[in-house]
Formats: structure tokens, C-alpha cells, sequence
């Protein structure tokens, strides 16, 4: 089942094989650089009267603000008009043996 | 009511009767030809854009119990348990944007109202279903609950209704305040939640923007209100004998704690039922992306909103005014206000805080409703319910949800409801393999995700009972320490959940075990129906 619906759903990700990859980049650096905290979890340098640490988890909410835009913008580029999305989710991913099921 | 200060009092009243009037006037509002329709008074037509859905999913998630609870978190315990709501509301929208829009395709080409109507189209599974709304309906009952004592604990520091012993009397403002938004969710349905948001958010921006530029100037600014934190937390607690709190996570635990705990949130909160309506509440596709990237805004605020804590840690008359009061955290916030502000601004900031736990209050009871209708009336009992009679059984049943939550806000000891809410945050995760995996592969077994379900469902309950400290001997918190680890129970919960769903997978299939019909197609989860749905909600499942 999840060969058959790899291969269905190969194509927006394949076709632009490096808008996807940015995206996918992009989401998971948005999570990531938020939740391993050994990156943050520090005093200083202060910024202003604001310890390092709380610092960054302020100034990082309009940063995932805006690298989320950018990822909405570059999945329109992937689909032809009003076609599927993509994403890091990958377009159709799976939604495996779908139809054989239904059987 | 002899302490009360009528100005504040003045304030609160106009302003709660303005947003009960914006309640009622919402039924009016993008008016449709057949308001007897669950898609209409459930999911306000399924025609809200982005400037409406902003607000609405803004007032959904950021509750009243964000505004109190996350602060007195702050102001108890520091970073680990209150500022992790930070990390967790960033996390939350890359998280979302990758499996939100699939939920949104789905419902909208299949019509479906609750996660439990997409969990039974998937995996043709009535037992399944009825696992996904029972979980919602009772992880929502005590989030409901934790609003009212987040209307409890304003009410308080206002003095409104403290003197007398009785219960009703006592409470009598309460039951006011939720009669009459039980009333106007019953006649407008989503609509009013809706509108009433834009009331709420442009509250509580005021709030916050005066609370964070002004209150800084009255007590030796922010480098004052940080080491004031800092101190606190570094303190030993005379009951503990361990220090108060965390005030930046340095050492692996609290890292580890800091991290699973807003991880875990972050799962949890879009697999909410009330995230869910709000969610299919929007026009088109699009919206639900643009608002993952929009809503971090009103994020920033919660950031601030959480450093309130520290700002009344620095304010020696609101930490005298606490310690007077039992020691309930709950009311550092409420006292800050009324002793920073004039008091027509206190009326303003309170009124913030009160009308803020409306709006989510009446968007859960419309979900809990929704579920009910739909995954237990409608599938067990009258299959054949008309539009109609499930529109009115919704309201019906939101009502009886609301009556509900009052008798666990009032009855219950108020540590009880947050112990509840606690367990739900840990509750509604275990559905989180159910509705989000099935976005994207049909692979699980039916079977084997009930029983996935029910594993973390008992695992995280006993896990959660067990959590004990000096001062409480069960449910004291929600991380518990596993293989030599302090970790969020809900994530562990969670973790057993999937290691048995997969197990139990292959093993069902190895044996062949009915894997139940699945009526979606891969690209209807990619699919952007730009007209309405038909007007007849779909019947799940089989027909």
C-alpha cells in the first residue's frame, strides 16, 4: 500500500524538487529552534533589561510568523493554480491503499 | 459587597452588557436562508475569511485561563511550568500548518462537523469514533470549568460576591454571567463567539499594551521586574526546602521538562474539538495557512502576558495581597491590575479577562455539542436525524454542557477542575494518532488505534494520579520522571499509544482482521471546494 501511494503522489515534490525541500526546511527549523531549549537556556547576552532567554522566545513569535508566510507563499509556486497543495507534508502523502480499502 | 469599587464594577457591567447585545445581534449576522442546520449554527456557515477567522481562532485558543493561569504559573514556579507556553504557541503553528489544511479539505468535500465525523469516514469505525468524542467531550467539560475560575477569580479580587456563605449567593454573579451566554450561544451558535472575539481581542490588546508599557514604569522597570523573578525562584520554599522555581532552564531536566511539556501542548491543541470547529468554521483553504502564520501575532502577547507573573512577583502590595488570600496564585494577575491601574482601567482589564473566558467557553460548548450530536445521537440513536433535529439537540446539548461545567467550577474544589483540565490536555493527545496520522496514511489498524488509545489513555491517568509533592499527595503537576527523565506525562502517554498502535497493526494484519471501509480519496485531502457544501450534512460512514 504505501509504495502505491509514494509513486501517486510523486508529483509536485518532484517537480520542483527545491521549493520542496526548502519548505520542509523551513517547518522543521521552526520547530526545532524552539524546542531543543540548551540553545537558549541562557542569561546572557542581555537585551536591554531582558535576560538572553526570554529574549529569544519574544523576538522568535514574529520569526515564525514570517517564515510561515514565506512556506505559504512557496507552496502556492508548487501547485499549478488551484491544484493540490504541497509541502513538507507531501502532497497526498500516503492517504495509503485508499481506494483498496474502500473495496 | 461592601469592598467593592463601583467604578470597576460600573465598567465591567456596561461592557459585559455590550457583549451580550453583540451576542444576540450575531444571530442577524451574514444571516442564512436555513439557520435550523448544524453547518450554520455549528460552524457559523462555514464562511469566515481571514480577518474574522483570526479573530475567531485568537479567541478560541488564547483563553481566560492563558491569562490567569499562565501568569500565576509564572509567578509560582518560573519558566518550566509557566513559560513553556511560549515555546509551546510558536511550535504549535509550523505543527498545525503541516496537517490543519489536509483536516480542512476533508471535512469541508465530506461535510464533516467533528474530528470523530472525519475519524469515522477514514476508518469506518463506530467504536472509534465514539473513543474520539467521548475523549473531547470530557477533556472539554473541565476546560470549560477552568474558564468560570478564571471569571471566579476577577469576581473576587473585585470582592463581587465573596461575603456571603451560601453558594448561590456567593456565586450568583457567575451563574448570571454564564445564563446569559448560554442563552445567546443557543440562539446564534458559532456566530456569536465570533463576534462577540472581536469585542475580546481589542480588550485584551488594550490590556496588554498598557499592562506592559505602564505597570513597568510604576515598579523600577523591567530590569527590576526580572531580577525580582529571578529571586523569587531562587528562594528555597520553607515546604519543599528546594527552590521556588526555575528561572531560566540550565540544568538536562528542566530542559528536557521545559521542551516536552510545550511540545506536547502544541500536539494537543489543534486536535482539540474546539480548535477543530473554529478550524472548519473558515471559507477556504488558504485561510487556515495564512492564519498559522497570522495568529503567532497574538502570540506575542500571550509572551507578555506570561511575564505579568514577574511583574507581580516585583509588586510587594500584590504579593502581600496574595499571600493574604491563601497563597492562590490565580489572583496575581487580578490583584497586579487593581493595584497598578485607576480603577476604570481595572474595570477595563477585568472586563478583558471575563469576556475573554466567554468566548472560548461558548466555542467548547458548541464543539462538545457538535460531538455529541453527531457521534452519539446521530450514530447510535436516531441515524436518521433530520437537519433540523440535530441542530436542535446541539443547542439543547450545549446548554446541558454549560450546566455541566458550572457544577464542576462551583461543587468541585477549584484545584479539582484544574487537576481535570490538566488530565485533559493529557486525555486529548491519545486522539492525536487517530485524526492526524489518518490525514496522512490508512496504514493503522482501527483496532489497534482503540487499543493505542486506550493504553495512553489509562497509562496517563495513573501517571497523572501518581505526580505527587510535599504540599499534595496526588495530581501535582504533569511531568513525571521516566527512565531517570522529567518528562511530560501526555507525551510519554502518547508515546505507548503509537508503539502499541503499530504492534497491534501489524498484527491485525498479519491476521487479516477487517480493516473497516474508508470513504476519502487521496485528493480529496488536498482538495479546495470553493463552493458550499451541499446542504445535506453528509452521513458517515455507511449510509
Amino acid at each position: 500500500m504505501a509504495q502505491e501511494s509514494s509513486i501517486r503522489s510523486r508529483g509536485p515534490i518532484a517537480a520542483h524538487p527545491v521549493t520542496s525541500a526548502v519548505i520542509a526546511i523551513l517547518v522543521i527549523a521552526a520547530i526545532f529552534f524552539s524546542l531543543y531549549v540548551p540553545l537558549y537556556a541562557r542569561a546572557t547576552p542581555k537585551v536591554g533589561d531582558f535576560p538572553f532567554f526570554y529574549f529569544y522566545l519574544i523576538i522568535y513569535m514574529p520569526v515564525v510568523g514570517i517564515v510561515l508566510w514565506i512556506v505559504i507563499t512557496l507552496q502556492k509556486r508548487l501547485e499549478p493554480s488551484p491544484g493540490p497543495s504541497g509541502g513538507p507534508d507531501g502532497p497526498a502523502a500516503a492517504s495509503g491503499g485508499a481506494s483498496e480499502v474502500t473495496r | 459587597m461592601s469592598n467593592v469599587n463601583y467604578v470597576t464594577f460600573t465598567i465591567v457591567v456596561v461592557l459585559f452588557l455590550l457583549v451580550t447585545l453583540t451576542g444576540f445581534a450575531a444571530a442577524r449576522w451574514r444571516r442564512a436562508d436555513d439557520m435550523m442546520h448544524l453547518n450554520e449554527w455549528g460552524l457559523g456557515g462555514r464562511s469566515f475569511g481571514t480577518f474574522v477567522a483570526w479573530f475567531l481562532l485568537g479567541g478560541d485558543l488564547y483563553t481566560a485561563y492563558t491569562f490567569i493561569a499562565v501568569p500565576a504559573a509564572v509567578f509560582g514556579a518560573g519558566a518550566v511550568t509557566g513559560f513553556f507556553a511560549v515555546s509551546y504557541t510558536i511550535m504549535v503553528f509550523p505543527i498545525a500548518l503541516i496537517f490543519l489544511p489536509r483536516l480542512w479539505s476533508i471535512a469541508r468535500t465530506h461535510n464533516y462537523i467533528t474530528p470523530a465525523d472525519f475519524v469515522r469516514g477514514r476508518y469506518g469505525s463506530r467504536g472509534l469514533s465514539l473513543a474520539t468524542a467521548f475523549t473531547g467531550i470530557l477533556a472539554l467539560m473541565p476546560y470549560i470549568a477552568l474558564q468560570l475560575v478564571g471569571i471566579q477569580a476577577v469576581l473576587t479580587v473585585m470582592g463581587v460576591g465573596t461575603s456571603s456563605t451560601n453558594t448561590y449567593v456567593k456565586d450568583l454573579p457567575l451563574f448570571i454571567a454564564f445564563g446569559v451566554l448560554a442563552i445567546y450561544t443557543y440562539v446564534s451558535g458559532l456566530r456569536a463567539p465570533a463576534l462577540t472575539a472581536f469585542v475580546k481581542d481589542i480588550l485584551v490588546y488594550v490590556m496588554v499594551i498598557v499592562a506592559v508599557f505602564y505597570i513597568p514604569t510604576r515598579i523600577g522597570g523591567w530590569g527590576h521586574i526580572f531580577a525580582a523573578g529571578q529571586a523569587h525562584m531562587k528562594a528555597i520554599s520553607p515546604v519543599t526546602h528546594k527552590p521556588n522555581g526555575v528561572f531560566i532552564p540550565t540544568t538536562g531536566n528542566s530542559q528536557l521538562a521545559f521542551s516536552t511539556l510545550a511540545l506536547g501542548s502544541a500536539l494537543a491543541l489543534m486536535v482539540y474539538p474546539h480548535s477543530v470547529t473554529g478550524v472548519l468554521s473558515t471559507k477556504r483553504r488558504d485561510i487556515i495557512k495564512r492564519n498559522m502564520a497570522l495568529l503567532p501575532i497574538y502570540s506575542v502577547m500571550l509572551a507578555f502576558v506570561a511575564l505579568l507573573g514577574y511583574m507581580a512577583l516585583a509588586d510587594k502590595a500584590t504579593v502581600a495581597s496574595v499571600k493574604k488570600a491563601g497563597g492562590n496564585a490565580q489572583l496575581a494577575v487580578p490583584y497586579l491590575f487593581q493595584h497598578m491601574f485607576p480603577s476604570w482601567f481595572t474595570g477595563v482589564a477585568f472586563s478583558a479577562i471575563v469576556i475573554g473566558a466567554l468566548v472560548p467557553a461558548a466555542i467548547m460548548a458548541i464543539a462538545s455539542a457538535n460531538l455529541f450530536t453527531r457521534n452519539i445521537f446521530k450514530e447510535f440513536f436516531k441515524p436518521d436525524a433530520s437537519p433540523r433535529l440535530e441542530t436542535q439537540v446541539s443547542r439543547w446539548a450545549s446548554l446541558v454542557v454549560k450546566l455541566g461545567a458550572l457544577a464542576f467550577a462551583v461543587y468541585l474544589p477549584r484545584t479539582f477542575s484544574i487537576n481535570l483540565q490538566l488530565l485533559g490536555g493529557i486525555w486529548i493527545l491519545q486522539v492525536f494518532p487517530s485524526i492526524v496520522f489518518g490525514l496522512f496514511t490508512r496504514w493503522f489498524h482501527r483496532w489497534a488505534l482503540l487499543a493505542g488509545w486506550l493504553a495512553g489513555m489509562v497509562f496517563g491517568t495513573i501517571a497523572a494520579y501518581k505526580v505527587a509533592t510535599p504540599t499534595t499527595s496526588h495530581w501535582a503537576g504533569s511531568v513525571d520522571i521516566e527512565f531517570g527523565h522529567t518528562v511530560y506525562i501526555g507525551l510519554t502517554a502518547i508515546v505507548l499509544n503509537i508503539a502499541i498502535a503499530v504492534i497491534l497493526t501489524l498484527i491485525f494484519k498479519a491476521a487479516r482482521v477487517p480493516e473497516g471501509a474508508d470513504e476519502t480519496l487521496p485528493q480529496q485531502y488536498t482538495a479546495d471546494p470553493t463552493d458550499a457544501p451541499a446542504p445535506v450534512p453528509a452521513t458517515v460512514g455507511r449510509q
